[in-house]
Order: C-alpha cells, then sequence, then structure tokens
C-alpha cells in the first residue's frame, strides 16, 4: 500500500478554512499532513488521529513564536519559506487566534505583501495597455505593447487574486 | 489601519490588557498564559498566535522590553514605566465605565 501521498491546495489564500478542514478528514482516515509539496501537500500513512490544523502568517518566524505554539498544545508540523506555518493540535484545543484585532492584523500584514508584489505588475499591466492605445506611429507595433501588456496581466493574477481575498475576508471580518 | 492603531489612540484591546497587566513582574510567554488563565478563572484566555502577535506590539510600542533572553525559546518580558503608566490610565478608564453603568442601574433600582 501507499506510504505517501500528494493531495492538492484548493489555494491557501482562498479555501483557509476549508484547507485546514480537509488536513483534519484526512487524519481522521489517517493520513496525516506531513509537508508542503508544491501546489499542495504530501500526507503519510500513520494511525488515525482526530486532530485540527491552524494556519499563521509569520515571517522570520524565531524559536520563541514555536515555543509558545507548543506550550498552548499546538505543534508545529510544516512551513512555507519560514512564513506560512501550518500546526496541529488535538481537536478540542483553544484555537491559536482569540481576538479580532490580530486576526485582522494576520491578514493585513499577508494583504500588505502580496499588494507590494502585485503593484509593480499592476503598474506595468496599465501602462502597456495605455500604450498599446496611444501608439500610432507604426514604428512600434501595437501588437507588442499589447502582448506585453497580457504578459504583465497574467503574472499580476497570481499576487493580485490573493489581495482581492484578503481584502475581502478583512471586509468581513471588520463588519461582523 | 495602522498596526498599532489602538495602542497610539491609548486603550488597550483586552488581550493586550492582560498580558500588560501579567507582565507588571517579569515572565515569558507561556507563563503569561497560564497566569492569565489562572487570574481569571480560565474565563480569559489567550491563543499562541494573539499572544505572539500582541507581544511584538507592546514591544514596538515599548510599552514591554525584553527582561532577559539567555534561552531564546523563553525570552522574558517586562513592562516599562510607558507600559505602567497606560495600564494605569485603562485601568481607570475602565473603572470610570463600570461606575457609569452601575449609576444608571441603580436609578432604575436594578441589580447587577
Amino acid at each position: 500500500m501507499k506510504k505517501v501521498k500528494y493531495v492538492p491546495s484548493g489555494g491557501l489564500a482562498f479555501y483557509e478554512e476549508k484547507e485546514m478542514l480537509k488536513l483534519g478528514k484526512y487524519a481522521k482516515e489517517g493520513w496525516i499532513l506531513e509537508k508542503f509539496a508544491g501546489l499542495g501537500y504530501s500526507l503519510r500513512k500513520g494511525e488515525p488521529q482526530d486532530i485540527q490544523y491552524s494556519l499563521d502568517y509569520q515571517k522570520d518566524a524565531d524559536e520563541e513564536y514555536f515555543a509558545i505554539f507548543e506550550a498552548a498544545g499546538w505543534s508545529h508540523v510544516c512551513s512555507e519559506g519560514n512564513e506560512i506555518h501550518i500546526f496541529s493540535a488535538p481537536t478540542g484545543t483553544k484555537p491559536i487566534y482569540t481576538d479580532k484585532p490580530t486576526i485582522v492584523e494576520k491578514y493585513e500584514r499577508e494583504k500588505k505583501q502580496m499588494g507590494k508584489t502585485a503593484l509593480p505588475f499592476f503598474i506595468s499591466t496599465v501602462v502597456f495597455w495605455l500604450l498599446s492605445f496611444l501608439t500610432n506611429w507604426g514604428m512600434v507595433p501595437k501588437i507588442l505593447f499589447q502582448v506585453m501588456g497580457l504578459i504583465s496581466l497574467v503574472i499580476l493574477v497570481f499576487p493580485g487574486l490573493p489581495y482581492l481575498s484578503y481584502q475581502y475576508k478583512l471586509l468581513k471580518l471588520r463588519k461582523e | 489601519m495602522a498596526r498599532n492603531d489602538t495602542l497610539e489612540m491609548g486603550e488597550l484591546t483586552d488581550t493586550a490588557y492582560y498580558i500588560l497587566l501579567s507582565l507588571v513582574e517579569a515572565k515569558h510567554g507561556y507563563l503569561i498564559m497560564q497566569t492569565i488563565e489562572e487570574m481569571t478563572d480560565q474565563r480569559f484566555s489567550i491563543g499562541p498566535a494573539s499572544m505572539y502577535t500582541t507581544i511584538k506590539k507592546l514591544l514596538a510600542s515599548e510599552l514591554i522590553k525584553l527582561f532577559e533572553d539567555h534561552d531564546p525559546k523563553r525570552k522574558t518580558y517586562i513592562a516599562t514605566e510607558k507600559g505602567i503608566d497606560l495600564l494605569k490610565k485603562e485601568v481607570n478608564r475602565r473603572r470610570e465605565m463600570v461606575i457609569h453603568a452601575e449609576a444608571v442601574f441603580n436609578r432604575k433600582g436594578e441589580q447587577l
């Protein structure tokens, strides 16, 4: 029987809660999260466990960070680029976030970062698009700007959509 | 929108209030959690992510400072003078809020 399997991620920026529940369901069937793998997770076959997963964003997390989680009953499972961290704990352990201001901050931090990444591509998409309209002098082919604009747009989607997703999450949080 | 919103306004969130209160004496992260749970009879507890984020925030606004970091896993913190001042202000603000409520209910002859 297979010992390791790969499960694709639906996108942590969009479906964080659903993804964590999904991983918890796998754990009940004995498929335990081992690490991030490509655009998903690598699970290892083991004993079925009744555990819950939580995700946190923390850039440059230090030893103290993991020690505080450990002390609260949350074991560190895996991280991506020392920024995205997944923890697990027996079902019923109190959540890693217990107040709204800090939850808001979690997504503010991520939104800001995605925004920073998205901004140059947003600008180049707009600039190339405008240029493709303004060029009438045949010297520089319009198509060149159109292609460049399209390339920028395609890249923009990767940080851009998560940015919008965090923005939406924050709006919902503030309305609650 | 800014990170230190509530701190700059001179008001503490409940989480920051209890962390600052337990740091009148030096403690490390986990002991802060335990102290707060004991103090509030388990009614108020702070999750690890909220704890870490709030400690960083209190540090950045100089309301607490590093006390000792021999063991990087168990850094201890203590409230600064600025922190104690803000805490006292906050205690008085909250006490006034309670007094206001008591006055209203007393006038109506209702028990709290």
